[in-house]
């Protein structure tokens, strides 16, 4: 049983600083294991403790600081990692990412039985790479899961959530799972994971240990481009009341919903 | 390749186009109106769906014609059949530009679609124009909704879904009418590798979708324990809302994640949000943030949720709020 897992570095998008400009401060942010992917991390590792014999192997496509994220994994509960890095990856989307994330596959872990990401990378939130991956590799995806058990070796029990409300999959594997917040929260490493982590190689594989070529990665490699990036404008006028008095705080209120004709 | 648009719509139980494809459908009409284009309505269907009631709304919404791509394996969503219905169509007929409702089933499949057609796909749009050199410009929220991005794809067709209120529902035109246009995918049952085993209705309590509601009102920690929730339920029930949650109640229980707004949540953008007790976290702010107007009622004065806020009231929940509820109670009694 092989599992593979892969996460994004992203900003701390709690903590995103700006220049005078208003643009990202692109040398100041704070980066971190994408959220949604440390749910996937920590669902891949339940999926492993509870199959005798199963490896656990996360990858990234990143930069060379990315290796945080793949040694956190590490201490998570992951076996093994790889990092996919070479300067013409630099300006993928989601597209060109699910391409070299699929070489990476192919190359690294061929016989792979589970894939889980996260549901959105919290800078891109787009969604898009896991299905595509799973597109790219000829396997079958489930989004929105929040809970991904084996069933057996060829079969995963998936609960996913809709807008009205969850529905139960049982999918023939190999497959993908995209992974939203869980009923439960991903493991803080312990000591003796961090140590572990330390001591294991992160291999690194570039375009050309994986056969990609410049059309297919990259900036060149996307279909999505973006022309503009730009603060959210903020609101403008906002009024804040004391509500002390709180008839008199309603019947302010009350006008201002009636002046927007929202009563 | 013909000038088409393309609105994938899914249809509710009852056999009615869903809010989110009538406002896909409006956001098309509008496109065609500064470029002129045909606008083909996508349904996916079992064989013996009945969409008559689908085909009239959809033409009233602008829809001049309904593309019904209907087998007995399309009754219910499966991944892999859906993809392979829609993109073997989008192959055949070749419109420009693909559109339709950002709901967790178009996300499942239209990534997949997009990846055969060998065409870019931009998710949960709030915005759309046509740039200078005729090609969409598409506008979505980024990095925790905290940044926008303008993006455009030069692939074919363009394939962009948009997020849930954030285009206006045209007014229907009761003269206009669509035709139905029936097409055979091919698919056979071992294409499908998932195979749905139960389906658990959403435990909103109200039973309205978070995501479809023109006013969501939500509760957070600062309303103490489960207990009172009865007063979120009672302004939301006033105010024809959905109830909606911070994470911090639900991870305490108190309520079902189906209500959660946020990063790991739901995102709305409703006409209307009411955040009662809610500190306004950023993780928060992402699935509330492009609400239309916003009303936040909080004892901290220096509470982030005000720095978003339209109106804000620095107050204590438990008095404001049982007031508010009587005013618009006696508001609406007025309007009767
Ligand atoms: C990766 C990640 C993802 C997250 N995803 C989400 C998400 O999807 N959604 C989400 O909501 N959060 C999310 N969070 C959590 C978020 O950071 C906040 O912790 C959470 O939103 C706080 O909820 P709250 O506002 O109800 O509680 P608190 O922050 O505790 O705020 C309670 C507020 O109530 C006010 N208050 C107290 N008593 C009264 C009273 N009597 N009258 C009026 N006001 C009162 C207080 O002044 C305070 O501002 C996420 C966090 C992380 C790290
Ligand atoms: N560069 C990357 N390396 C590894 N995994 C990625 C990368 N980009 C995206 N992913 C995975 O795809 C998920 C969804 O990302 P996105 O499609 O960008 O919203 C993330 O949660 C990750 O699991």
């Amino acid at each position: 049983m092989n599992i593979v897992v892969c996460i994004k570095h992203v900003p701390d998008t709690a903590h995103l600083k700006y220049d005078a400009q208003d643009n990202l401060a692109q040398d100041n942010l704070e980066w971190v294991m994408n959220p949604f992917c440390e749910y996937a991390v920590e669902t891949a590792i339940r999926m492993k403790e509870a199959h005798e014999g199963a490896t656990l192997t996360a990858i990234c496509m990143g930069g060379p600081q990315a290796k945080d994220i793949l040694k956190r994994a590490i201490a998570m509960g992951c076996d093994d990692a790889v990092l996919l890095q070479d300067d013409a990856f630099n300006g993928a989307d989601p597209w060109a990412t699910a391409q070299t994330l699929a070489a990476g596959i192919r190359k690294h872990v061929p016989n792979f039985n589970v894939l889980l990401l996260g549901q959105f990378a919290t800078d891109s939130m787009s969604g898009v790479t896991g299905p595509a991956l799973a597109e790219l590799l000829g396997v079958p995806s489930i989004t929105f899961c929040k809970k991904a058990e084996l069933k057996d070796a060829t079969t995963l029990s998936v609960e996913r959530e809709t807008e009205r409300g969850s529905e139960h999959y049982d999918m023939t594997l190999p497959g993908v799972v995209c992974v939203m917040k869980c009923d439960y929260e991903p493991r803080i490493p312990a000591i003796k994971g961090v140590m572990k982590a330390n001591r294991t190689e992160i291999p690194t594989l570039d375009k050309a240990a994986l056969g990609l070529s410049d059309e297919q990665i990259g900036a060149k490699g996307a279909r999505v481009e973006v022309t503009k990036l730009y603060r959210r404008p903020k609101k403008e006028g906002g009024r804040k009341i004391d509500g002390s008095d709180a008839q008199a705080a309603v019947s302010q209120l009350m006008s201002f919903l009636r002046e927007q004709k929202l009563v | 390749m013909t000038n088409a648009i393309w609105v994938v719509a899914e249809l509710s139980e009852s056999g009615a186009p869903l809010d989110i494809s009538l406002e896909a459908l409006s956001a098309a009409q509008k496109l065609a109106a500064a470029n002129p284009a045909d606008i083909t309505a996508v349904v996916l269907a079992g064989s013996n769906t009945d969409l008559s009631q689908a085909q009239n709304l959809l033409g009233q919404y602008g829809a001049t014609k309904v593309l019904a791509l209907k087998h007995d394996l399309l009754e219910q969503y499966q991944v892999e059949l859906y993809t392979k219905a829609l993109a073997d169509a989008i192959g055949a007929q070749q419109p420009q530009i693909v559109l339709a409702g950002s709901t967790s089933t178009t996300r499942d499949f239209l990534p997949r679609v997009a990846v055969r057609v060998q065409a870019g796909l931009a998710p949960d749009a709030i915005d759309l124009a046509f740039g200078a050199n005729g090609q969409l410009e598409i506008t979505r929220p980024t990095y925790g909704e905290n940044m926008r991005a303008v993006v455009h794809t030069a692939t074919r067709p363009q394939m962009v879904s948009l997020r849930a209120k954030a285009f206006a529902k045209a007014k229907p035109d009761s003269g206009a009418s669509a035709a139905l246009e029936t097409a055979t995918p091919d698919l056979s049952a071992d294409m499908a590798h998932t195979k749905l085993t139960q389906r658990v209705k959403g435990e909103t309590k109200t039973g309205k979708k978070l995501e479809e509601a023109e006013i969501v009102v939500s509760g957070g920690r600062g309303l103490k324990g489960p207990e009172n929730f009865p007063l979120v339920e009672g302004l939301a029930e006033a105010l024809g809302a959905a109830v909606g949650a911070s994470r911090a109640v639900v991870d305490a229980g108190w309520r079902p994640h189906a209500e959660q707004v946020g990063q790991t949540g739901k995102t709305v953008s409703p006409q209307l949000y009411v955040a009662l007790g809610i500190s306004g976290a950023i993780q928060h702010q992402v699935g509330m943030s492009s609400s239309k107007t916003i009303i936040a009622i909080n004892k901290d004065g220096d509470a982030p949720i005000f720095d978003i806020a339209d109106f804000g009231i620095v107050g204590d929940v438990f008095e404001i709020v049982p007031a508010l509820t009587k005013a618009i109670k006696e508001a609406n009694m007025a309007a009767c």
